[in-house]
């Protein structure tokens, strides 16, 4: 009885393998010209894989490279651009654009320029009349070069620019462009700043340049405390507050809209905030007490600053229409200077007097982890790099009677907590403020005998002084 | 019944199955001799240390005869010494007052090195101050010409693997490679290593200049080094947009870190 179960299943098994295999390849009972089909189909298919397999399969672009291979500056050659047209409004334009493009690069800190007595006699206005081998061989040795050409015809000034590498014969173009404008000054100088940005970009890591940057600072030439603006490397300095008063400490906004600041204008000291769109004065809450020392989040969502409303001056946050206010630090002694980190916004530094003098301390932007940045002498005004890295302050390290008194502007890493001193002038350097690409700093110093803004490289090199007349303080180098 | 039992009665036939399988298997195989012979660059010309190409890399820098350095100048920066063009200064501190020179150890797996002498003065802390420098030597007189492949020499070799980025775009891998050296925080690393094998780190720059896919190839065998050169390339927002003109979407990088302390 087992046996005869065991058949049937069987065969119904079979008989539905059968049905099944009716329709698939391996049964041998269809028709002989489906299975014929199938089969050159199946042919096919497989010789097209095989021709397939056996095409070159393009692989993906590598790049090996390592550290210790001593990374130098890059040396780049800019020589004079041509002039291609015989108006009598290109030479003036021709030099403000030379000179503003050299100054530009110079200033960079990334670039080694070439210095122009080791160029050729003829430089080249186009890329046909380029000579590779008298650019990348000594005596100029460029590894890059800047060139191009400047017209002015009628209305129009046009200027030409290319970035070439010069050890690479074979395809040597970086960059080419092109840029129209009005035939005057200052449209040459903002063509050779954005020619020089986007040379910066390109060879400098992916950071913006700065070369269309501002600095905000206070001057008294005009017999008052106002609010100046000029671009990075002092050009066009003109006044932007016509408050007849004492204004401190302006910080520009990340959008470049609005600027915070302490003024004395509406009787207490209260932070005002000034409109460049509107380019006028807009209203901003008043808090009682002294309000000094605003400071923008990166983000433009948030202003720190200091207030001693609750008659001990602590640290507040509040945001840029003038609401939600809340107060983070909480300790007797004086609380002023914050700034944000501007790489995560989740960090304040700022100067306390709860130990006696003045001295750096770190929290988050809560109020909780407090840490202490500077053990001993007299520290204020710190400064947050863009990268969150670093932290710049004005330190008078050995601080009391006898000592030299000298106040520097000094670097510190926040995590490893090494120093570095910059200024060693002597006198006073105060209020230092970083660049947007985090390599340069500007200061106030007065080492020329009155209060000027000074800026420099980042290590402490090529510093310069950028205003001449009245007192300027407290600089602030616009973000963008 | 019997006759849906012959399907399992019937032999099978894998004659001709087998028959077609040897022909393809022949015919792919005999593509493949065919393409290495007839299509140039089959046979890896273009590979490795191959040398097609004009970027190729030599083995040593000090036996490339370099035109430039037989010629005299008066150029002070021209010459064989470092003179001017140091590294890019730094914006951490150049000085560490704790620090104490620690001799240098004898290393087989090193690369040579030129003495440290009149490079130690100011050179940043994330760089290596005694290994040869680029450029040190004279002009380079190809696009990156005194490269070598493979890292036993101290090298930056990009030729190989495949496609010419390196050759086209040298001063993007500069870029690259400078970055990365400035973001290297050498003190996150344990102070109790001194010198340590190089740890390669694989990663891809996307289109808009980001690094993406950050992985460690081969370990150094100190965590904290490997720790610390991920971190590195994590630490880097963008190495600047790709090259326009550059087809690819993506180029991988593979960046070794040399400590020494």
């Amino acid at each position: 009885m087992q046996k005869n179960v065991w058949y049937r299943s069987i065969r119904r098994h079979t008989i539905l393998w059968y049905v099944a295999g009716r329709s698939c390849w391996r049964s041998r009972k269809i028709s002989d010209s489906y299975t014929g089909r199938i089969y050159v189909l199946r042919t096919a298919l497989i010789l097209a894989i095989a021709v397939l397999i056996s095409l070159p399969c393009f692989s993906q672009d590598w790049i090996r490279t390592g550290t210790g291979l001593g990374v130098e500056k890059v040396r780049l050659a800019v020589p004079d651009f041509k002039a291609v047209s015989a108006d009598s409004q290109t030479a003036p334009l021709l030099k403000v654009f030379n000179d503003t493009l050299w100054g530009d690069l110079d200033n960079a800190g990334i670039f080694e320029l070439v210095s122009k007595s080791f160029y050729p006699l003829e430089a080249p206005g186009k890329p046909e009349e380029l000579k590779f081998d008298t650019w990348n061989s000594p005596p100029p040795n460029a590894a890059m070069l800047a060139f191009g050409n400047l017209g002015v015809s009628g209305n129009n000034l046009a200027v030409q620019g290319w970035l070439y590498d010069v050890k690479n014969v074979i395809s040597p173009q970086i960059l080419g462009k092109q840029y129209n404008d009005q035939p005057t000054e200052d449209a040459a100088r903002m063509i050779a700043h954005k020619f020089a940005n986007e040379i910066i970009l390109r060879l400098g890591g992916g950071i913006n340049g700065i070369a269309e940057t501002k600095i905000y600072f206070v001057s008294s030439r005009t017999g008052h405390k106002e609010i100046w603006e000029m671009d990075y490397d002092g050009n066009g300095q003109h006044q932007l507050t016509h408050l007849n008063s004492i204004t401190l400490s302006p910080r520009v906004s990340p959008d470049n809209t609005r600027i915070a600041f302490t003024s004395f204008a509406r009787g207490g000291v209260d932070l005002m905030m000034y409109s460049l769109t509107l380019g006028r004065v807009v209203s901003f809450p008043r808090f009682g007490g002294t309000n000094l020392s605003p400071a923008w989040s990166s983000d433009g969502t948030k202003i720190a600053f200091s207030s001693s409303r609750t008659s001990d001056p602590e640290i507040y946050t509040i945001d840029p229409a003038g609401g939600s206010l809340k107060r983070i630090t909480a300790w007797k002694g004086p609380d002023v200077s914050p700034v944000w980190n501007p790489k995560t916004n989740a960090q304040i530094a700022w100067v306390s007097g709860r130990t006696g003098l003045p001295q750096i301390y770190t929290m988050e932007s809560d109020g909780t982890n407090v840490q202490r940045v500077t053990d001993q002498g007299y520290a204020v005004s710190p400064s947050w790099s863009p990268n969150g890295q670093f932290l710049a302050f004005a330190w008078i390290r050995h601080y009391g009677p006898g000592e030299p008194g000298s106040q520097d502007i000094y670097v510190m890493d926040i995590a490893s907590k090494q120093i570095v001193q910059l200024t060693h002038e002597g006198g006073r350097n105060d209020f230092p403020n970083w660049s947007p690409d985090g390599r340069h700093i500007v200061f106030q110093s007065n080492r020329s005998g009155s209060d000027e803004i000074w800026t420099m490289l980042a290590d402490g090199t090529k510093q310069h002084q950028l205003t001449n007349s009245g007192k300027n303080t407290q600089p602030n180098w616009s973000w963008k | 019944m019997a006759a849906s039992a012959d399907i399992f009665l019937e032999r099978d036939k894998w004659g001709r199955p087998l028959g077609w399988s040897l022909a393809l298997h022949a015919a792919l195989f005999l593509s493949i001799v065919f393409y290495t012979y007839v299509v140039k660059g089959a046979r890896g010309e273009g590979w490795g240390a191959g040398g097609g190409g004009d970027a190729m890399s030599a083995s040593l820098v000090s036996t490339i005869p370099l035109p430039s350095s037989q010629v005299q100048t008066q150029n002070i920066v021209a010459n064989e010494s470092k003179g001017l063009t140091r590294s890019v200064p730094k914006p951490e501190e150049q000085v560490e007052p704790e620090a104490i020179p620690i001799p240098e150890k004898e290393s087989k797996r090193k690369p040579k090195k030129q003495p440290s002498a009149n490079q130690a003065k100011a050179t940043p802390p994330p760089l290596e101050s005694n290994v040869i420098p680029y450029g040190e030597g004279g002009p380079v007189s190809g696009p990156y010409g005194t490269f070598s492949a493979g890292g036993a020499k101290g090298g930056f070799g990009f030729s190989g693997g495949g496609g010419d980025f390196g050759s086209r775009y040298s001063w993007y891998v500069r870029v690259v490679q400078q970055k990365v050296s400035e973001n290297w925080l050498k003190y996150e690393v344990d102070p109790r290593v001194s010198d340590a094998r190089r740890v390669y780190i694989t990663f891809d720059i996307v289109r808009n200049g980001q690094p993406t896919n950050i992985q460690v190839e081969q370990s150094s065998g100190v965590p904290s080094l490997d720790q610390s050169a991920t971190r590195a390339l994590q630490r880097i927002d963008t190495f600047g947009p790709l090259p326009s003109d550059y087809s690819g979407n993506r180029v991988s990088v593979e960046f070794w870190f040399d400590y020494r302390r």
